[in-house]
């Protein structure tokens, strides 16, 4: 290794490498949280990422398949994911325990663009598993606060139960160095006390938004998307400072497999994230 | 480029002394009137009469399947990549081509070992051609190689121009020196020249490759998409036979007396219904028209935006591949306004009334 | 007491018994497959055999007797994972190209006015007209691979993934010469893959004996084939053959 930054998988990017689950625990019915660490210490400390990028995550017997990273870049050492039961590997991942072992490769794709973000104020906008991705550039802008300029953050779920993240928000609420607002489409418990109904009815509270001087960063189901663009189109920010994440099946997330593509853009290597003015010249998505 | 001559009746011994540490694998007919690219012992099986094999060389350096990794609980074993040296005679210029374009997209923003181990492991030793009304390869740009070979033999009267392209090719014709022939007379060159003349005069198919980006951006919702995809049968074969189509899947193949399994790859293809559909049952292209769009989005425009070339060697595979006529021609055709003879068109014809 | 290995059950109703057989004939992985697996019942196989609770149920054969229903609905009952197991029970198989009205003709060809003491017959049809099936494992029969990569990813808990492709994609990994192009009545871009493109691979056109792939195109295929000369009749009866009461709504369409 010579002291120098040692690449994952440099000579054949798609070996896996083995790395331990160290926590998993329920975010709801059917999202976990899993906290991994890779086998490897040396590759433990060194693996280098960026916010927004994802990796590939293997299961024994069952497959490989694509997830965001959530956690962020500025604390090294440990990996988190946040994965929903849809499929053959996820159903195999939700089967392993704390110390069972995955096999990890990445980082693929590009991260969120923390170069035009920095000066910017930041606008989050997420709703349902939008936050596994999100929370990885909010807490890397949290943990480079002086870099950002005012932060706010919209998170929407069904019911509180399918909060992802919901103490963890919870808990940035206090903080007085960012606007936390907290929605979810119906209180089915009776001691909600944030708003309900749908994200886009957050909107009004946000305090007053520069919007050239706004970056906003939007994840969730696809028909959320719809009506929080129009939000933010409305707000006057710049479609190319509205910046998204897509996903799509892969196989490899390194541009061979071709499974990604969406028109002739590859989302492992050319996103997943892109601007909104990206994503409206994509014909497929239109 | 340094050139020399061979006479035709010692190609054979040429192959069999440059051949003997390696794999030779050559077109050798199979059927009536097909070929494919075949390992001989003798390089006398070779049929170089042939316009074009079923598969393109994309298949000896990635064959259809093969196992990536034996997976374990906490390691993962590379499975042995094919180190076998192989020398690849008989490639004709739109697959050599269809290489160098693999070659870049292997190798671009990360490499593919697989590939990479196995293709500097192979020789490819060129050899002339003459189209067929398939061949397209005039349209493309690719009827003539520059590079991409280490050897490549124009067949004229009973001699062959070789052309070296590499030190490797080099290397080749040293070990028998004394079948060559140094001196290019006049009338070899002659004799060449009036060749190239002919041969370009040969090509029956035409397309307008350059018109093709406008084309597929312009008409990205015009009816005859939904008219292709009436008749597509979403076989797959136009990928599989693609020299430039590289899309593949993966699988994870347990082991029944071990906890291991083997990570088995095999090729793709875009038209096939399963391609775009994700975990959960969610499929991003449902319907045939989306999944042709894409491929042909993939030949016709997008390579040509990125790379300044179509995805699209002229090979004339899909031509005479695909049971119900969609291929580069008759789409190309169809996007540029012409009558187009294929089954697609005329049951289209039919469907709609 | 089966150690916390998964219990399967295989079970035949009507057909050749064919599929069953390929599990027999799995000489090398057989001692792996019992080690793996608590197989507790395999009538071909063996003679302990006990009706009770099942991890996965591989079930063979099409439903020609009301008696075979009441088994399948308790095998059904009994099991976690119900497989249809070879393409008599996945499709219905030869027996159920007949519709209704000649399968009655044909009863009457074959048994006259003979009364049915122990079982009443009816029309031969897939298993998933009765019960729910989990997974499809067509083929006649079944071919190793297919079942051993279905068995295995199922022993170690993993479903295989849902990939439906049809014979062609595997045709031409085996660079064979189309022979649709070569004026052959063959099946193939309809016929859901795995028998490794046997036939085509010697030169004979596809019969379609895995069962139509999902969302073949059938109707395009019919008019090619008619553009190629054949008739209308020789094409659907090709079709039904193997594909049982599955093509059935788009072959009466054609």
């Amino acid at each position: 290794m010579n002291g120098t930054e040692k690449i994952i998988n440099q000579v054949n990017p798609y070996k896996p490498e083995p790395a331990r689950i160290v926590r998993a625990y329920d975010l709801t019915d059917d999202v976990r949280f899993f906290q991994v660490r890779f086998a490897d210490m040396d590759l433990a400390l060194s693996f280098k990422y960026e916010a927004g990028q994802f990796a590939m995550i293997s299961v024994l017997g069952a497959g490989e398949a694509p997830f965001s990273i959530s956690s962020t870049p500025s604390r090294p050492g440990l990996l988190e994911f946040c994965i929903r039961k849809t499929g053959v590997v996820t159903d195999a991942i939700f089967r392993l325990k704390e110390n069972d072992f995955i096999g990890v490769r990445g980082p693929y794709g590009t991260g969120f663009p923390i170069e035009m973000m920095k000066g910017r104020d930041i606008l989050f906008v997420m709703g349902g598993l939008g936050a596994a991705p999100l929370r990885s550039v909010l807490l890397y802008c949290l943990d480079d606060r002086d870099h950002f300029g005012r932060i706010s953050v919209l998170h929407g779920a069904k019911r509180p139960a399918e909060m992802i993240f919901r103490d963890e928000f919870l808990h940035l609420k206090k903080r007085s160095d960012l606007d936390c607002y907290l929605s979810v489409d119906k209180d089915d418990t009776g001691e909600w006390t944030e708003n309900t109904g749908v994200v886009t009815t957050l909107f009004p509270k946000v305090k007053t938004i520069v919007p050239e001087n706004t970056a906003a960063v939007v994840c969730g189901p696809p028909i959320m998307y719809k009506f929080v663009i129009n939000e933010l189109i409305k707000l006057n920010i710049p479609k190319d400072q509205i910046l998204m994440t897509l996903e799509r099946r892969m196989k490899c997330g390194v541009g061979k497999c071709g499974h990604c593509a969406i028109d002739y853009i590859y989302t492992c290597i050319d996103g997943p994230v892109f601007t909104y003015w990206d994503v409206l010249h994509m014909r497929e998505l239109i | 480029m340094r050139i020399v001559k061979l006479k035709q009746d010692r190609l054979n011994s040429f192959l069999e002394a440059v051949s003997t540490d390696s794999e030779l694998w050559g077109p050798v007919k199979k059927g009536a009137d097909k070929h494919r690219f075949k390992i001989v012992d003798n390089p006398a099986e070779f049929d170089l009469d042939y316009t074009r094999t079923i598969l393109p060389p994309k298949k000896i350096f990635l064959p259809p399947r093969f196992n990536m990794f034996k997976a374990m609980p906490t390691a993962y074993e590379e499975e042995t990549m094919d180190p076998t040296k192989k020398i690849l005679f008989g490639v004709h210029p739109c697959d050599i081509h269809g290489i160098l374009i693999m070659d870049q997209f292997y190798t671009q923003t990360y490499n593919d070992p697989y590939y990479i181990r196995s293709r500097e492991n192979t020789i490819i030793l060129g050899h002339s051609c003459w189209p067929d009304e398939h061949c397209l390869c005039h349209s493309t740009g690719t009827d003539v190689a520059n590079e991409g070979y280490d050897l490549f033999f124009t067949a004229l009267n009973d001699e062959y121009l070789v052309w070296i392209g590499s030190s490797k090719g080099d290397d080749l014709v040293r070990i028998v020196p004394e079948l060559f022939n140094e001196d290019l007379s006049d009338r070899d060159i002659q004799n060449y020249i009036r060749w190239r003349e002919d041969r370009s005069k040969a090509f029956k198919a035409e397309i307008n490759f350059k018109a093709m980006p406008d084309f597929m951006e312009l008409k990205y919702r015009d009816a005859v998409w939904e008219n292709l995809s009436h008749a597509c049968l979403a076989c797959g074969s136009c990928s599989n036979v693609c020299p430039t189509c590289t899309c593949y899947n993966v699988n994870d193949k347990p082991r029944l007396s071990e906890n291991a399994s083997d990570i088995a790859r095999c090729w793709d293809a875009c038209t096939l219904e399963s391609y775009s559909e994700v975990a959960g049952g969610e499929n991003f292209r449902e319907s045939r028209s989306e999944r042709l769009k894409l491929y042909y989005t993939h030949k016709l425009q997008a390579f040509i935006s990125k790379y300044g070339k179509p995805a699209c060697v002229g090979c004339g595979r899909c031509a005479a591949t695909c049971p119900v006529g969609i291929n580069v021609k008759t789409v190309a055709g169809a996007l540029d306004g012409e009558e187009v003879d294929a089954f697609w068109s005329r049951y289209a014809t039919e469907v709609t009334k | 007491m089966n150690n916390g290995k998964p219990k399967i059950g295989i079970y035949e109703l009507t057909g050749c018994a064919g599929d069953a057989l390929l599990i027999v004939d799995c000489e090398m992985e057989l001692l792996d497959i019992f080690t793996a697996a608590d197989i507790q019942s395999f009538a071909m196989a063996k003679s302990d055999n006990i009706d009770g609770e099942l991890d996965v149920a591989l079930v063979e054969g099409s439903v020609t007797t009301e008696k075979e229903i009441s088994e399948l609905k308790d095998i059904r009952e009994r099991a976690k994972i119900v497989v249809a197991f070879g393409n008599c029970a996945a499709h219905g198989g030869i027996q159920a190209r007949f519709d209704d009205k000649e399968w009655q003709e044909n009863l009457k060809k074959v048994y006259g006015n003979q009364k049915f003491t122990h079982t009443k017959p009816v029309r031969s049809k897939p298993i998933d007209e009765f019960v729910k099936v989990d997974f499809y494992l067509p083929g006649c029969p079944v071919s190793k691979e297919q079942f051993l990569h279905f068995l295995t990813r199922m022993l170690k808990g993993n479903p295989p993934e849902h990939y439906p492709t049809p014979v062609c994609v595997t045709c031409k990994y085996n660079e064979n010469d189309c022979l649709l192009n070569n004026g052959k009545l063959c099946l193939g871009p309809l016929t859901a893959d795995g028998c490794g493109s046997v036939c085509p691979n010697h030169n004979i056109p596809c019969f379609g004996c895995w069962g139509p792939v999902e969302n073949a195109n059938a109707i395009a295929e019919l008019h090619l084939l008619k553009e190629k000369g054949f008739s209308v009749e020789e094409i659907k009866k090709r079709m039904a053959n193997f594909a049982g009461t599955k093509l059935a709504d788009a072959i009466k369409q054609l």
